[in-house]
């Protein structure tokens, strides 16, 4: 399935904005991890085959700039809500990973009106120093997909594995390589502004005021962000939920696709 | 041509399993390995080291500024720049740290180069380096994706700082003062030269270029390897309609001296390769943080392919390798002068910073290196670049109006001491 794309030019000296967009039905609003959406693949076809999904890049990513007017976090959050402006919606289900996570329980906290339901899938956002979220940023490629995957033989971490390889102590990448890796590494900027050198920034003072029926989904076998966030999550935010996925890494979505969606799906669904 | 004698001060005793046993030299090398006691010893004789170029007429003392580093033990280069004002008379003190974007609030760095430019009768280079991604980011926690907006900053603010007369409120987006107001302010007006260290990018260049600052390129993989690199700086000059002149720019290279060619390798080898396979073990998943490198600087071709992860730093090679690559230049005082002359001529430089101690290189061979510098090869390159004058150099007070330390207490000595000799 290939999602159309579409571009939003919020407003003058703000972030132009590149939306993927698939399927039919209530929207649901899906906000990508620092790796951002390199293929329509894993669990955005199985949300698409039941939603519209609408999946905007951070600047950055794909066609998306604008970084530089979005200066610190809270420029960020809004900018969330001034794309969901954009795109018409309200008050939608959203769902986000990582990255996009910590981003969705900020927009909740701060908005706690205009977030219909929200879905957490191994969020970044919280700290105790006694389970260190892995460095993002201070790692070889190679080392980071261990941390990034439970299993390394699915077939997402072994294309990650393939991707890694074009590191090396060589200059001898095609063109189309180094346009690769700089568009790589200019979502790696977009994510290093939020979340370097720790990325905390006192969310979990903030959780109370989440209003939006929250699920919070973990990969038991998470090596990047340990599951025992999953239940500081739980107890901070009222009306929430803890769905723990077992043999699963910290990337949910390309590693268990399946039951990620079906756990998805049925939190769209419920009476919550 | 001008020479300045920089110290790096590394710690001289990592382990012979260093490179097995540790991640890397810097950021988490554990701080176990390191003994005060020695450290003590270490300060004092490299900051001796320092002296004695001074006494040996080298044009400037140089220290630089290193965080949680094994070969860079001067996390604060302003208190080595503070113990060899009291200690030097004739040599300029450059300093090429302060990493501006670390300090809180910049106005510090004004102060402490005020400080320093007030106390050595108007001496100081003031380095203004953006910092390693190691230093800045990895041990200091500065975001990489803003540091160079940061680092302008604080630039701004400093240079204002040096420069009014009356208090002024900074309203910055890093930095917010209501009163700036710098005390003391430096000697040299309107402000020491500054020089700015980097490692190849564009927007450093134009920087340097705009604002009239020196261009000092600082890497360890010697003068072979950074033609490309320096040639790339003066097209880039050129371009900017900026007059070539040599002394715009300065290389730092490794260097030793001993009596013969023979003598060198033999004395040299094992504290050289203790520099290049100990002190430059280095990690490189914490040398490219993203942001760090601008996307401008990877697309013009000056630094390496996106996603080359060689950080070229001369591990595992021979002596001969390392000599004929240029990653140091070494051998008898003949040798070493015409290499020299090579390299300045090759490299357009009117600046070199010599790296003269090297590794865990012990006192009496590193100053016996110094001396047949001194004495046999300085005295011949002095010539080169003579038609050009250099511009970013102190204006230092005239010697005779500089302070002799300790000459204050010996004036009046025998009248705090001794006042009924005086009186008769």
């Amino acid at each position: 399935m290939t999602p159309r794309s579409q571009i939003l030019n919020l407003s003058k000296d703000r972030p132009s904005i590149e939306v993927l967009e698939a399927g039919e039905g209530q929207p649901l609003l899906f906000l990508h991890g620092a790796g951002g959406i390199v293929a329509w693949e894993g669990v955005l076809p199985r949300l698409s085959s039941k939603y519209h999904v609408y999946a905007p890049l951070l600047p950055g990513f794909g066609q998306s700039t604008g970084l530089e007017y979005l200066e610190d976090q809270f420029d960020l959050f809004l900018h969330g809500f001034d794309v969901i402006e954009a795109l018409g919606l309200e008050r939608p289900y959203v769902v986000g990973e990582s990255l996009g996570g910590w981003m969705a329980a900020e927009m909740a906290a701060l908005r706690p009106k205009e977030i219909g339901r929200l879905a957490m899938v191994a969020p970044v956002g919280l700290w105790r120093d006694e389970a260190p979220v892995a460095d993002l940023f201070g790692m070889m490629p190679g080392e980071l997909v261990p941390y990034l995957f439970h299993n390394l033989e699915c077939p997402a971490a072994q294309r990650m594995m393939m991707l890694t390889m074009l590191f090396s102590d060589k200059d001898d990448r095609t063109q189309e390589q180094v346009e690769i890796l700089i568009a790589m590494s200019r979502g790696f900027r977009t994510a290093a502004k939020f979340l370097f050198p720790i990325p905390e920034n006192g969310l979990e003072r903030r959780l109370w005021r989440i209003k939006a029926p929250t699920l919070i989904v973990w990969g038991e076998r998470d090596k990047f962000i340990s599951p025992i966030y999953a239940d500081i999550f739980r107890e901070k935010i009222a009306n929430s939920e803890i769905i723990r996925l077992p043999n699963t890494g910290h990337l949910i979505g390309l590693e268990s696709p399946e039951p990620l969606a079906e756990a998805l799906l049925r939190w769209g669904q419920s009476q919550h | 041509m001008k020479f300045n004698w920089f110290h790096l001060m590394p710690y001289r005793w990592l382990p012979d399993n260093f490179r097995e046993k540790y991640h890397g030299v810097w950021v988490d090398l554990p701080n176990a390995l390191y003994d005060p006691v020695a450290g003590h010893t270490l300060y004092n004789e490299y900051l001796d080291m320092l002296e004695y170029a001074d006494q040996l007429g080298f044009d400037a003392v140089g220290v630089n500024e290193h965080h949680q580093n094994g070969y860079g033990m001067m996390p604060s280069p302003n208190l080595m720049a503070a113990a060899l004002a009291r200690r030097t008379e004739q040599a300029m003190i450059l300093v090429l740290g302060n990493s501006i974007a670390l300090y809180n609030p910049p106005v510090r760095v004004a102060e402490e180069f005020a400080m320093l430019d007030v106390m050595s009768g108007g001496r100081l280079i003031a380095g203004f380096p953006v910092g390693t991604p190691m230093d800045v980011n990895y041990c200091y926690g500065q975001n990489p994706a803003t540091i160079r907006e940061k680092y302008r900053e604080a630039h701004d603010l400093i240079i204002k700082a040096w420069a009014e007369r009356e208090p002024f409120a900074w309203n910055g987006k890093y930095t917010k003062l209501r009163y700036v107001n710098l005390w003391p302010q430096p000697i040299q007006k309107p402000h020491p030269p500054i020089w700015v260290p980097g490692l190849g990018s564009i927007e450093t260049w134009d920087f340097c270029a705009e604002r009239g600052y020196n261009y000092s390129y600082l890497s360890f993989s010697g003068y072979k390897r950074a033609q490309r690199m320096i040639d790339g700086y003066w097209e880039r000059m050129a371009a900017l309609g900026k007059e070539p002149n040599p002394y715009s720019c300065t290389f730092f290279q490794q260097l030793c001296v001993s009596d013969t060619d023979e003598a060198a390798e033999r004395e040299w080898w094992p504290h050289v390769d203790y520099f290049f396979n100990r002190c430059l073990h280095l990690y490189p998943g914490m040398a490219a943080p993203p942001g760090y490198t601008t996307e401008a600087s990877i697309r013009a071709g000056i630094v390496a392919q996106a996603g080359n992860t060689s950080l070229n730093l001369g591990t595992n090679k021979s002596w001969k390798q390392l000599v004929e690559e240029g990653y140091i230049i070494a051998g008898s005082p003949a040798t070493v002068r015409q290499r020299c002359e090579e390299l300045a001529k090759s490299l357009r430089c009117g600046h070199l910073g010599l790296g003269m101690h090297i590794g865990s290189a012990p006192m009496e061979l590193t100053n016996r290196s110094t001396y047949l510098f001194a004495t046999e090869v300085m005295p011949h390159l002095r010539s080169i670049w003579s038609e050009w004058e250099d511009h970013w150099w102190p204006k230092a007070l005239p010697e005779e109006k500089r302070e002799k330390p300790g000459s204050h207490n010996a004036a009046v000595k025998t009248r705090v001491e001794r006042p009924a000799e005086v009186m008769v």
